[in-house]
């Protein structure tokens, strides 16, 4: 029995090898981007049933997305869009099975830089739109770092390349949100330096009141922290050099310093304890519900934080020391792509311009959100919404915008986020942290 | 045996104490769950119960949709495990055939190994072939699952099924087939049942492969639907129990008529996952 | 076990039927298989043949979406090396202690406490409930915690209710206590599946047994360790196989509750395995993690099985 044993074994195990060797893993050819000619012929498509996915969840932004879904089914009646919206993360994990599946989408909400977009690229799973840039001519209407940020090379292997692969709808920049009543109160003006920040939260704090609130659970609310306080002690060069892999590295000095006052603010509890285990949605509530002195969140909170707090709601960004204008971080919301997989890319270009022109611009306007191009002619209506009207067109023309950080290596999300969640938790020094962030980075930088 | 009163005492306290380890955190939810009023308010008795959230949950998240395709794919697959782990049970039990012992080990494999042992490669080769973000992606795989269990309990029932009786059938003239359908099964049904049962749960309660397999909302099943419930509403904690007891309500029901079988299965599968 | 038995008396027709029976054999052999086949292609298609798969990618360095780049065996040198992979390990390790030794630990003393429960009446009603939790569908189980950990959830407002205030914490978002709080999970899964299967396993041991150790004047410890402890083994095999093997297989509560957080706490294998492979792009070290994990189960399953009596299934 035993031989016949080691005979059965012996057949299958050759079998099982030969059907393997056979399919070394990867390489599934990606489908050709169509070269023919594009045109932006709509209604001449016949029915179409184009499959959109974003993660536009947030207030404001949401009824804005609804409102030119509606208006571009309303111009073009032959086309109906089945719209599967998820949140930044869920959006996040499920896309990359989604795109290289067979049902893929038509037109997605890629987030930039090398995890998502440089990936997608690579796989040949987003087309280049440069070709759909001939009718739509998004080179004049978008500012050059606006789309440099949405594009790669053809090979998805350099960011910020030659080809142009999204289009963004609204502007992003993160910086402070505070309550102007809490400030009168503590007698404080807003703080458009680091030092007036933490001063800031040190009176709060004195006063009883939650200096900042902050939840980290999901993890990226720690890249916004980060971010902002390397960018008022670094500057916009130095970040941006970094975060694009031409230079510095994340143990410079200017990193450590960052990562300290951070963790400063940890031990002084100006971050709230137990940070790691709350919800940023709770975070947010705490603010607008006037619980907290300042909250750091992008733009795309305007809508939410301007209904709750109204009147007392301010917005600021920081300047570095011997600077004159703020440095931050920021760009534009998620590119809207153009999948391989789809069907009908003439109609989902077409979607794509349409939601992202200067019309839907004012749609966003109207429902208290940043768009990526403010219309020229447009005044921000006093208060909140000037103060993030005018710290956009600052920053963008003065370059102060830094990119996200967590564009900078196609692992940099996940090593970052956790990174920061220790780092505020006093489980590593602000040392390790740099290192931690500089291994991912100098293994991503030789491998290219 | 008397027992002293005392010892009777301890013991219905023991009991009592760890009944109520089980069920505390299960009340809490149907508490939370019946809750009225503001999501993030924290967890406390509440003093009038408001079945509204259950509706909210219901629309908002989509759980009919997932709840048919739970129902769709947990029938497909305990039918078909049902009859080919019946079929193949009764042949390592009363059958002889060349190679029978490799070929059962082949298939208990199937018990030890991890979903996340063979789902990477195959994700991809479903993909290949066409059938991920269908039904079949969450059919097939959980088949080849449940047979594990399912064949290594058939056969341990018709191992122990009186031989003579099969004899007598053969000597009649009976064919296999018949002899196992006509024969053996009938009275092999409660045991069979709770083959269903177990298969039932696991295969409703399933959430890795469903992860994987599928991206399209309305294939989605019902754990997997809560997961993506929980990740847009993670504060709103009665609207998560509301949509948590809606999805563990089937199983948790049919525990309650036909617990002994469940226990007495669970227990009795000693290499079962 | 055999298909048919016809005995043959004249020496003639055995030249002759030998071809014959040895046919009918193979015919009913291959008509015999023919009941196996269908469940043989499913476990192979979808089981064996993937797990070989899986091997061979972990030989290689794949982002999921372009070509592979060969790696040899780098990514099984990465799990040891890696602070992350080893500490994924390490977690589950933890997670084992939770999910299984501290459930069985505390069914053995109480059964040693209560063990004729069994005969006592309501005792359907106990099993009932004790059994519950591992019914309901993990993710279920995995939100309900969520909220209990809550900073506003059962566990804390309970605590401030007896004036523990300075006990509360954000129960899974702190490095300190985020494992063991997903630890504490399976403990309240399995400490009823425990109790239910030893006090069922000690319901068999026949009264003579006691009534004749409490006459030799043994107390309750040498009843437990004399004929308790002994009797139970095969209970406590199988309460072994399915506690650790279930632990080591954790996926579903660390996805929803914390998703390996805070930083790399509560990560463990089967999620590093998962996230690497669809969300990091990294599927060579997934398949390596899977690999390992698989065979670290088989090992413990078939070391746990020497623990069974000898008489048993």
């Amino acid at each position: 029995m035993s031989k016949k044993i080691s005979i059965w074994t012996g057949t299958v195990a050759v079998a099982v090898a030969l059907s393997l060797s056979a399919c070394a893993p990867g390489g599934t050819s990606a489908p050709a981007a169509e070269s023919g000619p594009v045109s932006d012929d709509v209604a001449g498509a016949g029915d179409v049933t184009l499959t959109v996915w974003d993660q536009n969840t947030d207030e404001g932004i949401d009824e804005a997305q609804e409102a030119l879904n509606a208006a571009f089914t309303e111009k073009y009646p032959n086309v109906t869009i089945d719209r599967v919206t998820q949140s930044f993360a869920d959006l996040k994990t499920t896309l990359k099975l989604a795109l290289s599946g067979d049902n893929a989408p038509d037109v997605i909400q890629a987030n930039q830089g090398y995890p998502d977009m440089g990936a997608f690229v690579e796989g040949g799973l987003i087309r280049s739109l440069d070709d759909y840039d001939e009718i739509y001519d998004w080179t004049s209407y978008y500012p050059e770092s606006l789309l440099k940020i949405n594009s790669f090379s053809a090979d998805g292997t350099e960011w910020q390349g030659d080809n142009l692969f999204g289009v963004s709808q609204t502007g992003e920049v993160v910086g402070i949100y505070y309550n102007k009543k809490i400030l009168a109160d503590l007698g404080v003006d807003a703080p458009t330096s680091l030092d007036e920040f933490e001063s800031g939260m040190e009176a709060a704090k004195a006063a009883g009141i939650l200096p900042m609130a902050y939840g980290d659970i999901e993890k990226s609310p720690g890249i916004h922290l980060f971010g902002v306080v390397q960018a008022a002690i670094a500057g916009a060069d130095t970040v941006n050099a970094l975060v694009t892999g031409q230079d510095g590295a994340w143990t410079d000095e200017v990193s450590v310093e960052a990562a300290a006052t951070i963790q400063d603010w940890a031990t002084k509890g100006y971050i709230p304890e137990g940070a790691n285990g709350v919800s940023r949605d709770d975070a947010l509530a705490q603010f607008q519900a006037g619980e907290s002195a300042f909250y750091i969140v992008g733009t795309w909170k305007q809508a939410a934080i301007a209904e709750s707090l109204g009147a007392d709601a301010g917005f600021t960004t920081l300047i570095p020391e011997g600077e004159e204008t703020p440095v931050t971080t920021g760009g534009e919301g998620l590119a809207w792509a153009v999948t391989t997989g789809s069907e009908n890319p003439d109609v989902a270009a077409a979607y794509v311009a349409f939601i992202n022109d200067e019309a839907s611009a004012q749609t966003f306007i109207d429902e208290n959100s940043l768009p990526s191009v403010i219309p020229s002619d447009f005044t921000p209506e006093e208060g909140l919404e000037a103060d993030v009207f005018d710290t956009y067109g600052a920053v963008t023309e003065s370059g102060g915008l830094v990119p996200y950080l967590d564009y900078a290596t196609p692992t940099f999300y996940d090593t970052l986020t956790s990174a920061v969640q220790q780092l505020t938790d006093n489980q590593v020094t602000p040392e390790e942290f740099t290192e931690i962030l500089q291994q991912d980075y100098s293994s991503f930088i030789e491998s290219k | 045996m008397k027992i002293s009163i005392g010892e009777k005492i301890v013991t219905y306290f023991v009991l009592s104490l760890f009944a109520a380890f089980a069920l505390i955190p299960l009340l809490g939810v149907v508490l939370t769950a019946v809750t009225p009023g503001s999501s993030s308010s924290g967890f406390r008795i509440p003093e009038s119960i408001d079945l509204g959230n259950f509706a909210e949950a219901w629309d908002r998240g989509h759980f009919a949709t997932y709840m048919l395709s739970s129902i769709v794919v947990t029938i497909t697959v305990v039918v078909v495990t049902t009859v080919l782990s019946v079929m193949a049970g009764f042949a390592f039990a009363r059958l002889k055939f060349f190679g029978s012992n490799i070929v059962f080990y082949v298939i208990l494999a199937g018990l030890l190994l991890p979903a996340e042992a063979f789902i990477i490669p195959l994700y991809y080769n479903l993909r290949s072939a066409h059938i991920t973000d269908t039904y079949w992606a969450l059919i097939l795989p959980q088949i080849a699952q449940s047979l594990a269990f399912g064949i290594f309990w058939m056969r341990n029932q018709f191992m122990s099924f009186p031989g003579e009786v099969i004899e007598a059938a053969r000597l009649d003239g009976a064919t296999d087939l018949r002899t196992l359908w006509q024969i053996v099964v009938p009275p092999s049904t409660p045991s069979i049942m709770t083959m269903c049962l177990l298969i039932s749960m696991w295969t409703w309660n399933e959430f890795l492969i469903p992860l994987v397999m599928v991206t399209k909302d309305s294939l989605r099943t019902a754990p997997l639907g809560l997961a993506f419930f929980q990740g847009q509403h993670s504060t709103d904690y009665a609207l998560l129990a509301a949509a948590g007891i809606i999805i563990a309500a089937p199983i948790v029901i049919l525990y309650f008529f036909l617990q002994r079988r469940f226990i007495s299965g669970m227990l009795g599968g000693i290499s079962s996952r | 076990m055999t298909v048919s038995t016809r005995a043959r008396s004249s020496e003639a027709r055995k030249a002759g039927t030998v071809v014959n029976r040895a046919r009918r054999r193979r015919v009913e052999s291959f008509k015999a298989f023919l009941y196996v086949a269908p469940a043989l292609a499913f476990a192979l298609t979808f089981l064996i043949v993937p797990t070989f798969q899986t091997a061979w990618y972990s030989l290689f360095d794949w982002n999921g979406l372009s070509a592979a780049t060969w790696a040899g065996v780098q990514n099984y040198v990465d799990i040891v090396q890696d602070k992350e992979l080893r500490d994924s390990f390490l977690h589950v390790g933890v997670l084992v202690i939770f999910y299984a030794f501290v459930p069985i630990a505390i069914a053995l003393l109480l059964t040693m406490v209560i063990s004729r429960a069994h005969a006592l009446r309501g005792m359907s009603f106990f099993r009932t409930v004790l059994f519950l939790p591992q019914v309901i569908a993990s993710v279920v189980v995995a939100t309900t915690w969520l909220s209990i950990y809550s900073p506003n959830g059962l566990l804390n407002t309970a605590l401030r209710a007896i004036g523990l205030d300075s006990l509360t914490r954000v129960w899974l978002g702190d490095f300190t206590t985020a494992l063991v709080s997903v630890g504490f999970v399976g403990t309240w899964l399995n400490v009823g599946l425990c109790l239910v299967l030893f006090l069922s396993g000690v319901g068999n041991v026949q009264p003579e047994l006691f009534e004749a150790a409490r006459l030799d004047g043994a107390n309750s410890f040498q009843e437990f360790f004399g004929i308790t402890l002994p009797a139970l083994r095969g209970q406590i095999t199988v309460a072994l196989t399915l506690t650790v093997v279930s632990s080591l297989k954790t996926f579903d509560l660390v996805y929803i509750t914390t998703r390996g957080g805070p930083g790399n706490s509560t990560s463990v294998p089967a999620y590093e395995a998962y996230s690497r492979a669809f969300n990091s792009g990294q599927v060579g070290s997934a398949a390596s993690v899977a690999i390992v994990l698989t065979l670290g189960i088989l090992l413990i399953t078939a070391l746990i099985g020497r623990l069974q009596p000898k008489d048993s299934e």
